[in-house]
C-alpha cells in the first residue's frame, strides 16, 4: 500500500538526516578526519536520493484527487514530516559548508578544536547508509573537491525546496500531530541500559535525579535482604524443630 | 514548513556581532595542543576523556597571550564561556569563569554561535525530547513547561520532533561511551547558552527587533494614534465580497455596451478613424441623439442628468407635468457647489427666496427637518450649505419623477426618433484620407456660448406661471 511505502521511506530519510546531523556537528573537531568527510559526502548522497524518491511518491499520491478525506489527512502529514526532514538537512548541509571551509584538513597544521571527542563516527555512517562496514575509497583532498559539490547540492535542495512549496497545496499548520507529549518515552526500548550507564558516568549531572533512584535500589535491596533473612530464620527455625 | 518570509529583515537592528569572528580566532588558538592551554583529561569511572582544561589555566593563558591583568582575563574568560566558546563541566548552568581548579572543556565549532544561525525552536524541541528520552520523563521544571508549550505550538511538527528525537539518540548510541559523554555534554552546554534557564542572563540577548531602536521619531504619540486608526479601521462596517461583486457585476453588465474600449464605438472611434463624426453626434446641442445615448439615459438618474442633452428632454417632460421645481432647485444648488465664490452669498439668497421661503414660487417639498437644517446653515452660507436638501430633491426625483419619465410619452418618443448611426469600416487608405481631410473641430467655447444662450431662453420660457400674479388676474375680474 502506498501509505506503508511511504512511511518507511520517510523513516529512512529520517534516520539518514539525523546520522547527517551527528556527523556535521563532528565537523571541525580532533574526530574529525579524511573519513568523516567522506561519510559525510556519502550520507548527503544517500539523503538526497531518498529525498527525490519521497518527493515523487508524495507528489504523486497527493495529487491523486480520487483518495479519501482520511488518506488525504494521512498524506498531509507525512508530507509535513517530508519537509521538515528537507529543512533540517539543507540547514546542515549549509552548515557542513561552512565549517568544511572554515576546518580544512589538508593544510600543513591542522587546528582542529581539541573538543574530547576522539572516536570515529563510523558506526554513526554505518547505521545511517544502511550496511554493516563504511569502505573508504576516497582520494586524499577530498575536503575541498567535496565543497564544490556540496555548493551545487545545497543550490538543487533549495530549488527542491522551493518547488515543493510552490507546488503542493498542503497547509502545514492544520496538521495535527498523532503522538502526544512524551510519546518518545514510548518508543525507545532498550532505553534503560544504557542511559543509567551513562548517568553513572556524567559526574556532572544534577544529583538530584541519582539520589531518587538510588533511594529506591537501596530500600529494595534493604526489602529483598528482610525477606531472604526471614525464610533462613524460618527454615532454621523448622530444621530444629525437625529435629 | 516554516514560512520564509522572516528572512532575517531584522539583521538591521540586531547587533552585529562581529567579535564573534575575532574570539573564533582565539578559541582555535587556545585549543592549540603546543602553545594552547594545557589540557588533561578527566576521569569518569571507567573512561578517560581528554582536552579537559582548568579554569586558572585558561585565565593565565589569556592574561599571557593578551597581556592583560587578572581581572581583564577574568572578564573575556567569562565572555568566551557565556557565548558558549567554552563550557564548565562542573556546575554547567553558571557560564562563569572560575578561577580555580574546575574543568572546562571546548565547544564543537557546530555548537558556536554564529550570527546566521539562529538556534531554532524545532531543534530545541527535538533536544527536549531527547533529553526526555534521556532522563526518563524527569525534565527540569523550565525545561518541562516549555516541552509543554512546544507540544501545544508546534503541534504540526510534533511528530517530526519525535521521530528525528528518536533517530538522533539511537545515532548517538552508535558511537563509544566517552564520546557520547561528550556529546550529550557539548549539546546540552549549547542549550543553557541559546535557551537560558528562566532568571538566568543570557550573553547573546539579542532579540530580532521589527522596529530600529534608534528611530526617534516612534514616540508614544505615534502609537497612539496608529492604534486609534487601526480600531476605527477595525470598527468599520465591512462589506460581503458577495454582495460588492455583485454590484460590481451589475454595473459591468449594464455598461458593458456602452465601453468604447469592450464594444466598437458607433459610427467609428475618431480616434481610430479620423472621422469626427462620433462627436458631431453627440454633441450636447444636437438635435436628435443616438440610440445608445437614449439608452445610457435610463440606466439612473445620473446618467441622465449628466449629459445635457437627457437633461433638456427631463426638463421638457417636466414641463409638461408641472413640477419643475425639484429639478430646478437640484440645478441651482448644483451651479453653488461649482460656483464661484464671490457669488455665494447672492446665490444663496436668490435660492433661499425662490424655493425654501414658505409661499415660494418655487417652493420645493422637502421635510422638516432638512428644511430647518437649510435655513439655519443658509444664514452662513458656504458651498455646500444645501448639500442636504440637494440630496433629498435627487432622491425624490429619482424614485418617483424619474421611473415616470421613462415610461412617459416623451422619452418614448425620443426613443423612436434616436438614430443609430451605420458602422464606418474604414480601410486604412481611407483613414489615411480622413486624416489628410480633417478640418478643424468646433471651438468649445463657441459650444458653451450656444448651451449658454439656450439655457437662458429655456429658462425664461419655461418659468412656471407664478400663481400668485394669476390669481391676481382671477381676482381683478
Amino acid at each position: 500500500m502506498g501509505k506503508e511505502e511511504c512511511k518507511t521511506m520517510l523513516d529512512a530519510l529520517n534516520k539518514v538526516t539525523a546520522c547527517y546531523r551527528h556527523l556535521v556537528i563532528a565537523l571541525g573537531s580532533t574526530s574529525d578526519s579524511q573519513n568523516l568527510r567522506e561519510e559525510l559526502k556519502k550520507t548527503r548522497k544517500k539523503a538526497q536520493e531518498l529525498a527525490v524518491a519521497n518527493r515523487t511518491k508524495l507528489t504523486t499520491l497527493l495529487k491523486d484527487k480520487s483518495i479519501s478525506k482520511d488518506d488525504r489527512v494521512e498524506y498531509e502529514r507525512l508530507w509535513v514530516l517530508f519537509s521538515s526532514s528537507m529543512e533540517l538537512l539543507e540547514v546542515d548541509m549549509k552548515r557542513s559548508l561552512e565549517l568544511g571551509q572554515d576546518f580544512p584538513l589538508k593544510v600543513p597544521t591542522r587546528h582542529l578544536i581539541q573538543t574530547g571527542m576522539t572516536g570515529a563516527t563510523t558506526t554513526v555512517a554505518a547505521r545511517a547508509m544502511s550496511v554493516q562496514n563504511m569502505k573508504y575509497d576516497a582520494d586524499a583532498n577530498i575536503d575541498t573537491a567535496d565543497l564544490k559539490d556540496l555548493e551545487t547540492e545545497i543550490v538543487q535542495v533549495g530549488q527542491m525546496r522551493e518547488e515543493m512549496e510552490m507546488k503542493v497545496q498542503v497547509a502545514p499548520w492544520a496538521v495535527e500531530a498523532k503522538q502526544e507529549a512524551g510519546a518518545e518515552l514510548k518508543s525507545t526500548v532498550s532505553v534503560g541500559n544504557s542511559s543509567v550507564g551513562v548517568i553513572s558516568i556524567c559526574e556532572e549531572e544534577p544529583k538530584d535525579g541519582e539520589e531518587g533512584e538510588s533511594g529506591i535500589m537501596k530500600i529494595f535491596a534493604g526489602i529483598i535482604f528482610a525477606v531472604v533473612l526471614l525464610i533462613a530464620g524460618i527454615l532454621g527455625y523448622l530444621v530444629i524443630n525437625l529435629s | 514548513m516554516t514560512i520564509r518570509s522572516n528572512r532575517d529583515h531584522a539583521q538591521h537592528y540586531r547587533p552585529r556581532m562581529t567579535c564573534l569572528k575575532k574570539v573564533e580566532a582565539l578559541v582555535v588558538e587556545m585549543q592549540d595542543s603546543k602553545s594552547g592551554v594545557t589540557a588533561t583529561e578527566q576521569k569518569l569511572n571507567v573512561t578517560t576523556i581528554p582536552h579537559v582544561m582548568t579554569g586558572q589555566d585558561i585565565l593565565a593563558w589569556i592574561a599571557n597571550k593578551m597581556k592583560m591583568d587578572a581581572e581583564e582575563a577574568q572578564a573575556l574568560g567569562t565572555m568566551l564561556v557565556a557565548y558558549g566558546y567554552i563550557y564548565p563541566l562542573q556546575d554547567h548552568k553558571k557560564l562563569i569563569l572560575k578561577p580555580d581548579g574546575s574543568f572546562f572543556r571546548f565547544q564543537t565549532p557546530y555548537f558556536w554561535p554564529v550570527q546566521k544561525w539562529q538556534a531554532e525552536d524545532i531543534d530545541y524541541a527535538i533536544y527536549l525530547a531527547k533529553r526526555n528520552m534521556r532522563k526518563k520523563g524527569t525534565l527540569e521544571v523550565y525545561e518541562q513547561a516549555r516541552y509543554n508549550e512546544f507540544h501545544k505550538w508546534l503541534n504540526p511538527k510534533w511528530d517530526f520532533i519525535v521521530m528525528q528525537a528518536t533517530e538522533q539518540y539511537r545515532a548517538n548510541k552508535q558511537r563509544q561511551k566517552a564520546d557520547r559523554v561528550v556529546f550529550d555534554c557539548q549539546e546540552r552546554a549549547y542549550w543553557i547558552v541559546q535557551r537560558p534557564p528562566p532568571r538566568a542572563h543570557s550573553a547573546l540577548d539579542c532579540m530580532d527587533r521589527l522596529v530600529d531602536p534608534n528611530d526617534e521619531t516612534r514616540t508614544y504619540d505615534h502609537y497612539r494614534r496608529t492604534t486609534i486608526y487601526l480600531q476605527q479601521a477595525m470598527a468599520r462596517s465591512r462589506v460581503k465580497s458577495t454582495v460588492s461583486l455583485g454590484a460590481l457585476v451589475k454595473y459591468i453588465n449594464t455598461y458593458k455596451n456602452h465601453d468604447p474600449f469592450l464594444a466598437p464605438c458607433t459610427p467609428s472611434n475618431p480616434w481610430l478613424s479620423e472621422d469626427d463624426t462620433y462627436w458631431e453626434l453627440n454633441l450636447p446641442t444636437v438635435e436628435v441623439p443616438t440610440k445608445m445615448r437614449v439608452e445610457r439615459w435610463s440606466f439612473s438618474l445620473m446618467d441622465l442628468f449628466n449629459d445635457p442633452r437627457g437633461r433638456k428632454d427631463f426638463k421638457l417632460f417636466l414641463k409638461k407635468e408641472f413640477s419643475g421645481e425639484n429639478m430646478a432647485f437640484w440645478e441651482a444648488a448644483e451651479d453653488m457647489v461649482w460656483g464661484s465664490a464671490a457669488s455665494m452669498a447672492d446665490q444663496s439668497q436668490t435660492i433661499f427666496k425662490t424655493f425654501l421661503i414658505p409661499g415660494a414660487p418655487r417652493w420645493i417639498n422637502i421635510d422638516g427637518r432638512t428644511m430647518g437644517l437649510t435655513v439655519k446653515g443658509l444664514e452662513h452660507p458656504h458651498r455646500y450649505v444645501l448639500d442636504a436638501a440637494q440630496t433629498h430633491v435627487f432622491l425624490l426625483m429619482k424614485k418617483d419623477t424619474f421611473f415616470r419619465y421613462l415610461k412617459s410619452p416623451v422619452y418614448k418618443d425620443m426613443q423612436k426618433r434616436a438614430i443609430v448611426p451605420p458602422l464606418h469600416n474604414y480601410s486604412d487608405a481611407q483613414v489615411e484620407q480622413n486624416a489628410r481631410n480633417r478640418r478643424p473641430g468646433t471651438d468649445p467655447i463657441l459650444i458653451w456660448q450656444q448651451l449658454e444662450t439656450e439655457r437662458k431662453a429655456a429658462d425664461l420660457a419655461g418659468k412656471p406661471v407664478d400663481i400668485s400674479t394669476i390669481k391676481n388676474k382671477i381676482d381683478r375680474k
